[in-house]
């Protein structure tokens, strides 16, 4: 099980500049469909990735699916070298993504993005309707039933007031 | 109302629109009175529930094989 308060405790205590996005910035918003993993934007300046490399390192972080024993060096080099990672660690699954279809990377989403303050820590989330277009973006069948869900919460809610804090 | 505004804002599709037919808005409204804390914290136990019913499932599973 994906620990989200103890993986969004890691990234605050390094100051990672990063974005909830996808499934758990769902369940921020309201939604009741359930999620295995932590997706995030992450800036990809120098000194973000050095925090993020930092956050992780005691989590055993790993390339989810690949085969036990492949050699994975976290460091700094080797997110400059890819984009998206899809990583398991002690404590759970997360998703590195350094943009994504319909919102860009971490400097495009970042003004349209909504504070957290969860876990005593805080962080940036994809808007509601930031999160709807995202998901528009995408174009994957198996999103349109978790859109109806935004879509909906949407409605039910006010504008973007999905944060009784 | 701000709920009302909103349906103006949503995609209209026609396939999202069937999907929204069977949502549960019951399940919505209970989540948007928690705060967001709470909203991961179940999620989290509905998590753990989620294996422990596959789990069990597994199981019982094996024992009718």
């Amino acid at each position: 099980m994906t620990d989200f308060g103890a993986l969004l405790a890691a990234l605050g205590e390094c100051q990672v500049e990063y974005i909830v996005v996808d499934g758990a910035a769902a369940i921020a918003h309201g939604s009741a469909r359930l999620t295995q993993d932590l997706d995030v934007v992450y800036r990809r300046t120098p000194e973000n990735l050095d925090r993020l490399v930092a956050a992780l390192a005691a989590h055993k972080p790993y390339l989810r699916g690949a085969p036990a024993g492949l050699p994975f060096l976290w460091d700094r080099d080797v997110l400059r070298r890819g984009l998206n990672f899809t990583l398991i660690t002690s404590l759970g699954e997360i998703d590195l993504l350094g943009e994504i279809p319909g919102g860009g990377a971490w400097e495009d989403l970042q003004a349209g993005a909504i504070e957290l303050k969860v876990f005593g820590t805080s962080c940036l989330c994809l808007s509601l309707p930031q999160l709807i277009r995202a998901k528009v973006a995408a174009g994957r069948p198996k999103d349109l039933e978790a859109l109806a869900e935004l879509e909906a919460i949407l409605e039910e809610d006010g504008e973007y007031g999905v944060l009784p804090d | 109302m701000a709920g009302e505004a909103n349906r103006e804002r949503v995609s209209n599709d026609p396939v999202v629109e069937a999907y929204k037919k069977g949502i549960d808005r019951t399940l919505i409204r209970e989540n948007l009175k928690l705060s967001v804390e709470d909203r991961f914290r179940k999620a989290m136990a509905l998590a753990v529930f989620a294996d422990e019913m596959r789990r069990a499932g597994r199981e019982a599973r094996t024992r009718q094989a």
